[in-house]
């Protein structure tokens, strides 16, 4: 049973690795607190669930199609937003009130047009019959979904340290005056990591019917407080603090929902504001966060 | 031989540390009650690091600060500020949506010292920093070198027996400058003591012929301001920045 | 006091007045609930800048509080109410520690706090104690005229409270910790134990506010009792009308909830989407809400 729920950790930490990691690059480049990325998640999830049901295209399909679609959203609503934002005193503050009300208004417009009932994609579309892995039964989707997961955060840290544009990036990351001082494009590198992390969250999405269970327009909420649970353990603003944070989450819940399943729903809570107070730099991190 | 009586600041090899970083690095002076110390040196040489520590915003990393004989160790800025140790900020730090009466008042009932009583009353003190047509306005409607001024008045309304000044000469303009040098003399006059920190050499030298020279977090010299002129590795120092004064 | 003699009474006065000719009694109870807790909120966000996004977490604690006290202790309406306001309070001690974080951190770290303790109480585990997740039925002291009474009172209560903040001398200190809490220390004010007690007070408002309305309503579920609108209603209300005023935060609750009910009952959808919309407005053209287009013109607005 141990071995079991360490595997299924691991698994579900890739994945939820993938949930905080669009967040984390947004708020690593921007110093903005995306509340709505759970919301984005969740129009990922729905776009899966269409494109399934109506076109019959598989979530590998959906998959690529979600990417780019949501990515070529993200720039112009990068645009439209955060540049008048940044002007403010207190952009971070107010970020996280305006993306509120972003989520609010995603959350309603998908109530208003997919009905506020349950969705769901049957497993087997992922493949048929359970999977063996290390002398364990695991099921099929959950480590097609834990395998697509690392291999998106494995393409974002080759992207990040391997490309020019990666490297602008974390160089904006690392000081954004200083950035803005030696001439960086900030809002061309800003926007693109915008879209980055609109698409991450959307391909988290795609796979969300399968990792989290059923779809509803309401589930934006409590992803968000998983993928804060995640980003705060790992370490803010630094995407791959992100991994670490993803596998303690996993392993940490699938233990919990072993050993003590009544009580694995106040994971996410406890782990976000005990490493919050024991370390709110994030359990990789240096930045301190103190008022 | 009466026995001296302890200055009322004393700074005993004081260290601040910013990671592996010394911007502080084992300083040591001492001032009296009217007593005017001048505290110059380059850029980042950490004249506001040992204003922020005397005033108690960084705890320091070694070394010790004496007020009034009495060690002060940990204390919270706000105790200090109550014990008669206040100061003004480089960049001004007004209460920004308060009015400046109302920033000017919550020092005076926060923050003034025990047994300074009624001194100077508030309007006297709006009146003495030029403020008083402003009472009512919101400190962030004020231009900077008035928020300056508001920096000052605040300090001042907390009856403080020892004034860390930090850059106040900066953006003023030279009529200002007078005035106001007329006013921390006539306050060093009246017994309180001033770490003046500046880079405007001719606004010091109308204050006190006493100075600390700093240089990457160490005292480089002491003595008076225009032995430091005379000093080749004062010279040298400041040629390296483009504040030479 | 003026402030309070000139907005605040007149309002309390209405509501008093008005289940005279309008027969709708839940709905002014929940106006005048949304009042307190617009007020509340804006007793430690207007005031210190801090933004509890778990508000709702000392509502249901308030709520729990009662409903607790009310079944295991057969505790009289008036002691329960006091027992909300305390369990509240012991709530926000636990959370004090959240007050060293800042800005995002601080919001979201408040969220799961309230998360944490709605997963406790539902727990099916806990059924013995707080009925889990099957709510709880409080038919004993159900009294609907008496409560709405003691939420006017609670509110007139809350009304004193902001505008001697606005006025006197501690919430000029706690708005100055706000402003600059560097500044602020310099200038004798303790500011982390005004903070602290600016908590408490916001907390206890929450509390009062949940024990009146389980005992309003006296049967609700956990989700009921911390459902994130309130949290929700409370922070957009208050950014509507203007943090850190008396009139700002009465404004929001009468127009926004007014337009809430005027459209919102029948598909609650539109209404989310109109005060979505309505945020990002906020946010974007007028960050400190109606107030402050009096307050530029240089009028003070109570
Ligand atoms: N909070 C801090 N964290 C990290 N480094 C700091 C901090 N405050 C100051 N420093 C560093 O310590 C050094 C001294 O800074 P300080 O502000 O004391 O210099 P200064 O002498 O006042 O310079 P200036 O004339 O520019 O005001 C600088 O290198 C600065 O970068
Ligand atoms: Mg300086």
């Amino acid at each position: 049973m141990l071995a079991h729920a360490l595997l299924g950790g691991v698994i579900y930490g890739c994945y939820f690795a993938l949930v905080g990691l669009g967040l984390n690059l947004v708020f690593g480049v921007m110093r903005i607190v995306n509340l709505a990325h759970g919301d984005v998640l969740m129009l990922g999830a729905y776009a899966a669930f269409f494109l399934f049901h109506l076109f019959g295209l598989s979530p590998f399909i959906a998959a690529p199609v979600v990417i780019v679609g949501f990515f070529l959203l993200g720039l112009p609503f990068y645009y439209l937003v955060v540049p008048r934002l940044a002007l403010a005193k207190d952009a971070e503050m107010l970020s996280l009130i305006l993306f509120f009300g972003i989520q609010q208004i995603i959350e309603a417009l998908a109530a208003i047009a997919f009905g506020s009932s349950e969705r769901s994609i049957p497993g087997r579309v992922l493949g048929i019959g359970p999977f063996h892995l290390l002398g364990e039964t695991l099921s099929r989707a959950w480590v097609i979904g834990g395998a697509i997961a690392a291999a998106a955060v494995l393409a974002l840290y080759l992207y990040l340290y391997h490309t020019r544009s990666g490297l602008l990036t974390r160089a904006v990351m690392a000081s954004r005056e200083e950035a803005l001082a030696s001439g960086i494009d900030m809002h061309r590198i800003s926007a693109r990591a915008f879209a980055i992390g609109l698409a991450l969250a959307g391909l988290a999405g795609v796979f969300a019917p399968f990792m989290l269970g059923s779809v509803t327009p309401a589930m934006g909420t409590s992803v968000n407080l998983a993928a804060f649970a995640v980003i705060i353990v790992g370490s803010l603003g630094n995407p791959l603090g992100t991994v670490a944070g993803g596998l303690i989450y996993g392993v940490g819940l699938l233990l919990m929902q072993t050993y003590a399943s009544a009580w694995a729903d106040l994971l996410p809570n406890l782990l976000l504001i005990g490493v919050l107070l024991v370390r709110p730099t994030g359990l990789l991190g240096r930045r301190v966060r103190l008022a | 031989m009466s026995p001296e009586p302890p200055p009322l600041l004393a700074v005993d090899r004081l260290v601040k540390r910013f990671g592996g970083f010394r911007a502080l690095d084992g300083v040591s002076f001492s001032l009296k009650a009217g007593e005017v110390l001048g505290l110059v040196g380059p850029n980042g040489s950490g004249k506001t690091t040992c204003i922020n520590t005397i005033s108690g915003l960084y705890p320091p990393d070694g070394g010790a600060v004496r007020f009034a004989g009495e060690r002060l160790g940990g204390l919270a800025p706000h105790r200090r500020a109550r014990l008669g140790i206040n100061r003004t900020f480089q960049s001004p730090r007004p209460f920004a949506s308060l009015t400046v009466r109302q920033n000017v008042a919550l020092a005076a009932a926060y923050g003034r010292r025990h047994g300074a009583g009624g001194t100077v009353s508030l309007a006297a003190l709006l009146a003495m920093l030029e403020l008083d047509h402003l009472a009512d306005r919101r400190a962030e409607d004020l231009n900077s070198a008035q928020q300056k001024q508001l920096d000052l008045a605040r300090a001042l309304a907390t009856g403080p027996r020892l004034l860390l000044v930090d850059e106040l000469a900066a953006g003023l303009n030279p009529a200002e400058l007078t005035r106001m040098a007329e006013r921390l003399a006539a306050l060093a006059r009246d017994g309180m003591a001033l770490l003046v920190v500046e880079h405007l050499l001719s606004f010091l030298d109308r204050l006190t012929d006493r100075v600390i020279v700093m240089n990457a977090g160490r005292e480089i010299f002491e003595g008076t301001l225009a032995a430091a002129t005379r000093e080749p590795e004062v010279v040298r120092v400041f040629l390296g920045s483009d504040h030479a004064g | 006091m003026r402030d309070f003699l000139a907005v605040g009474l007149p309002v309390v006065v209405i509501f008093a007045l008005l289940p005279l000719i309008y027969a709708n009694q839940l709905l002014l109870f929940n106006f005048v609930l949304f009042l307190i807790l617009a007020q509340g909120l804006n007793a430690i966000y207007g005031f210190t800048g801090y933004l509890p996004f778990g508000y709702v977490g000392f509502f249901g604690a308030g709520a729990y509080g009662f409903a607790l006290a009310v079944m295991h202790l057969a505790a009289p309406p008036g002691l329960a109410l006091a027992l909300a306001g305390l369990a509240a309070i012991v709530l926000a001690m636990i959370l004090t520690p959240l007050l060293r974080l800042s800005g995002a951190y601080f919001a979201i770290a408040n969220l799961a706090a309230a998360q944490a303790v709605y997963q406790v109480i539902a727990n099916p585990a806990l059924q013995e104690i707080t009925k889990g997740p099957y709510g709880v039925s409080l038919a004993s002291v159900f009294a609907p005229r008496l409560s709405y009474g003691a939420a006017l009172l609670i509110l007139a209560g809350v009304f004193a409270l902001v505008a001697w903040l606005r006025h006197g001398r501690f919430g000029l200190a706690l708005q100055a910790g706000r402003d600059d809490p560097v500044s602020a220390a310099m200038a004798g004010i303790p500011v982390v134990s005004a903070r602290i007690i600016a908590w408490l007070i916001s907390a206890l408002i929450a509390g009062l506010a949940g024990g009146v309305f389980a005992w309003h309503i006296s049967v609700f579920y956990p989700e009921t009792a911390f459902d994130l609108s309130f949290s929700i209603f409370a922070i957009v209300f208050t950014l509507f009308g203007g943090a850190a005023t008396l009139t700002g935060p009465i404004a929001g609750v009468l127009l926004l909830y007014g337009l809430y009910n005027l459209i919102g009952i029948s598909v609650p959808q539109y209404f989310q989407l109109i005060y979505g919309a309505l945020i990002v407005g906020l946010v974007l053209f007028l960050p400190r809400g109606l107030a402050s287009l009096l307050q530029r013109r240089g009028i003070d607005v109570p």
